[in-house]
């Protein structure tokens, strides 16, 4: 019996979504999971620095920083405290497209903290003072991710892969564009895109539904709508062509490349990029896998992901090796991808298999389900958690080979060669 | 008989099992010029054992959409496998055969060896990790807890295959434990309770000791390395007691006022108050051994020197001043917060279960440190804080110019620690 299939029609205790949306147009997603040791809350915002203007670059970073520096109601460091005093712990991530901010704690807690985290995110103070001092925070991340060569080489990628579009530039922005910054500016852009139709908050645990009066007299019900809300342009054109860089602390040779493909809300594509990508680089017997690191044996690492982009998805593949190695590497992955045999039955059960139960496993903590739910909710494709799997099973081996491979040819990505710079 | 204890944990999950298997040979029982030989053999163990070639396993893991990692640690050598509840039965047998029946191939052992040898050279671009690899150098020497469970590339480079073949005979003895935890398919109830514990075997042979001893600062407190970087990485600390020790907890609710958190005492001292740092944070894992405690924290060159004073500060505070009330209450809660937010998942609980258990602990040992950790007050940390850490060491990693300043500012620092002044 197939995995998806199996999954779909077995009762496995699947957290069941319950969806909403307040007057304002938020969206809510309750994920009720009663024996989970812990409660998520995750609210979600399309504020990610696709979302930037000219002079805005880093913002939504930025602004994510500056959440946790206090509140019109809450000082500096006090939600920080009240949370990790009830048992729990929060953080916030930034991407190109969105921004959340989670909380995990204790059930009994979860109603305070709550009313806490819509108060820091939707009212935040925005003082010069801490303004100043996080900046230097921020320009502190720059620093580190500069000194980790991995980081340069994949904004490297996007940059020349994306170079008119906002996925190409770095999530943290550039020191002279925060400088450049002040708390006037980050209050424009919060109230620009922290509004009612913009936003949605999960809740993934035990009695996870009963925080739906909560949500309701919260400060996220009181968020202004947007009338007239913002076209968003679409639209991401990958430019192909081949790049190389030489970077001082590499100590491998790394071969990247980026591939883009249409955008989230095309979840049948997804799924079928999500199971191509696992064909071709998960686990030993994947094809890139198993013909450079275990048959050729002059690929140290293979790694291939698949980003789910509101804009159009991008997919990426990053070969270390060594140096001498590079030109056959380069070869063979082309050779792998321009003339590769379809995918046999077995290929495609045991690509099926590593999707399926991936989304499975993620089932099991709060934080992936609220997430999951979550960014699926936000952007208007509210579906039950393993609703993804139905679309596997429209991908057989003839459309994999005629949809999808084409799209993956080397001559429509954009590569990137880096290689260790000569040391004096 | 030296077959695993069994550790079952039945919980409701969507029909997943994780299973860990922990045998007592970790990288701190590496030989002399044989670093990174159980990791080797570990990562070799799933090429290939049983009935199945390195191929047929894969396809079979693989084929499940299971998750098979065999990986050392500094006190063990962790098999861990993560599966849907129906494919549990056909896969658990894997665990025994990997230590059991190992094919360890000499083409699939050669392979291991060029990626960890790769694996290393590649490590060395991440200045964290070279901070805390010279750090580990300092304090532990050349054996023990002294290097990456991943090793040395010279000594990965000599290992020869007999040395690992002798290594894989010792897997079967000592204690080991097997923890499986997840939806459990009542068709494992006779393939686990009719283990014959087959290719086990209670030889008496047991691992040495975990190391509890290091360098007292034999080779000085303090290492560098310059590289060519924006920022200095800076790993302050010092090895103390083992997990599960009676000043273990102490030590833990100390780390939890550190580093746990954005209300930690690091992260508001060094991100908020000051803005000199993104990255800060305790280090204090869970170790059979002298288990390390370190503080760290990466910042620009020009601002580096106000990072290593507060890093200071804040270890001498440890030991000179006595938590505020508040801060031992919350310090209590993070800890609590930590015992939840690691039973997460079935691999989680597995894991910790088996951990416990090959420590010697008992299987409550979580649940009593949660009663335990109401009566202990401050003096008690205080007085741990003075008999653990006492004598720091520093590694950094950054520009050779700003080394030169932090070289001066640790010896101030340290001469006034020594004097008692500020």
């Amino acid at each position: 019996m197939e995995l998806c299939h199996a999954v779909l029609t077995t009762s496995l205790p699947v957290p069941v979504l319950d969806h909403w949306t307040l007057p304002n147009g938020v969206r809510c997603v309750a994920a009720e999971m009663p024996e989970a040791p812990l409660t998520c809350l995750d609210l979600w915002c399309r504020a990610g620095s696709f979302t930037e203007v000219a002079g805005e670059e880093g913002m939504a970073h930025f602004l994510e920083h500056m959440v946790f520096k206090g509140s019109d109601r809450l000082e500096a460091g006090a939600f920080d405290r009240a949370i990790e005093a009830l048992g729990g712990s929060s953080n916030a991530a930034t991407g190109f497209d969105d921004v959340h901010f989670h909380v995990l704690i204790p059930p009994t807690q979860s109603k305070q903290a709550l009313e806490l985290l819509m108060d820091l995110v939707l009212h935040p103070a925005l003082e010069q003072e801490p303004f100043c001092l996080e900046r230097e925070v921020v320009l502190e991340e720059i620093a580190q991710y500069a000194d980790q060569p991995d980081e340069q080489v994949l904004q490297q990628l996007l940059k020349q892969g994306c170079p008119d579009h906002p996925y190409g530039r770095p999530i943290l922005g550039e020191r002279s564009s925060l400088l450049a910054m002040d708390p006037e500016a980050m209050r424009r852009f919060h109230r620009r895109r922290y509004r009612g139709q913009n936003c949605c908050i999960a809740i993934s645990g035990p009695k996870a539904r009963e925080l739906r009066a909560t949500i309701e007299s919260s400060a996220l019900a009181d968020l202004p709508s947007d009338a007239h809300p913002t076209a968003e342009p679409t639209g991401l054109k990958l430019l192909p062509g081949r790049h190389s860089i030489e970077l001082p602390r590499l100590e491998s040779a790394r071969l990247l490349m980026l591939w883009s493909g249409p955008p989230a809300h095309d979840q049948a594509w997804v799924m079928g990029a999500d199971l191509a990508t696992s064909l071709l680089g998960e686990g030993r017997r994947s094809r890139l896998v198993a013909r450079l690191r275990e048959e050729l044996r002059i690929a140290e690492n293979v790694d291939m992901d698949l980003s789910v982009l509101e804009q159009g998805c991008l997919m990426t593949l990053e070969i270390s090796c060594e140096p001498k190695d590079l030109e056959q590497v380069e070869a063979t992955v082309h050779e792998q991808l321009e003339q590769a045999a379809p995918f046999s039955a077995a290929e495609l059960m045991r690509g099926r298999q590593l999707v399926g139960n991936g989304l499975r496993y993620a089932l099991e903590s709060v934080g992936q389900v609220a997430a999951q739910a979550a960014s699926q909710t936000l952007w208007d494709r509210p579906q039950e958690l393993l609703q993804p799997l139905q679309h596997l099973q429209t991908w057989s081996e003839d459309r994999l080979s005629t949809e999808l491979m084409p799209l993956l040819r080397p001559d429509r990505a954009c590569s990137l060669i880096a290689t260790p710079a000569r040391r004096r | 008989m030296a077959i695993p204890e069994l550790i079952v944990d039945r919980i409701t999950t969507p029909g997943v099992l994780a299973a860990k298997l922990l045998l007592p040979w970790g990288s701190a029982t590496d030989g002399v010029g044989q670093r990174g030989a159980h990791q080797l053999l570990a990562a070799t163990l799933s090429r290939g054992c049983g009935p199945y070639d390195h191929r047929q396993l894969a396809d079979l893991v693989e084929g499940r959409g299971a998750g098979l990692r065999s990986d050392a640690n500094e006190d063990g050598l962790l098999i861990s496998l993560r599966c849907t509840s129906e494919d549990a039965q056909e896969l658990m047998p894997l665990l025994d055969w990997m230590v059991t029946a190992p094919h360890l191939a000499t083409e699939q052992l050669e392979l291991e060896r060029s990626l960890s040898v790769q694996a290393l050279q590649r490590q060395r671009e991440d200045p964290f990790q070279l901070a805390i690899d010279q750090w580990r150098r300092l304090v532990y020497g050349a054996t023990g807890y002294g290097h990456d469970p991943l090793g040395v590339i010279d000594d990965l480079q000599q290992l020869d295959e007999g040395a690992l073949q002798a290594l894989a005979a010792q897997l079967t003895s000592g204690h080991s434990v097997l923890a499986l935890s997840g939806t459990w398919p009542s068709s494992l109830d006779d393939t686990l309770l009719n283990r014959t514990g087959e290719g086990w075997h209670n030889t008496g042979e047991a691992p040495p000791p975990p190391p509890v001893h290091w360098m007292h600062g034999a080779e000085g407190d303090l290492i560098m390395q310059s590289i060519d970087t924006e920022q200095v990485v800076m790993m302050l600390g010092q090895p103390c007691c083992p997990h599960g020790h009676p000043d273990d907890l102490a030590l833990r609710l100390l780390q939890c006022h550190l580093g746990s958190g954005m209300s930690s005492l690091l992260f508001r001292r060094l991100r908020e108050d000051h803005g000199v740092a993104y990255d800060v944070g305790a280090h204090h894992p869970a170790r059979a051994g002298a288990s390390p405690f370190v503080l760290h924290a990466s910042s620009s060159a020009e601002r580096a020197e106000l990072s290593l004073s507060l890093l200071h500060q804040s270890w001498q505070e440890l030991r000179n001043q006595p938590l505020s009330e508040d801060d031992l209450t919350l310090a209590r809660a993070k800890f609590r917060g930590q015992i939840a937010h690691g039973r997460q998942t079935s691999a989680q609980r597995a894991e910790r279960a088996a951990h416990r258990r090959s420590l010697g602990l008992s299987d409550d040992h979580d649940h009593h440190c949660l009663e335990r950790i109401e009566s202990l007050q401050a003096p008690q940390l205080m007085e741990a804080a003075r008999r653990w850490l006492q004598r720091p060491h520093l590694s950094l990693c950054g520009p050779a110019g700003a080394l030169k300043g932090l070289e001066r500012r640790w010896d101030q620092l340290q001469s006034s620690a020594a004097t008692g002044s500020s």
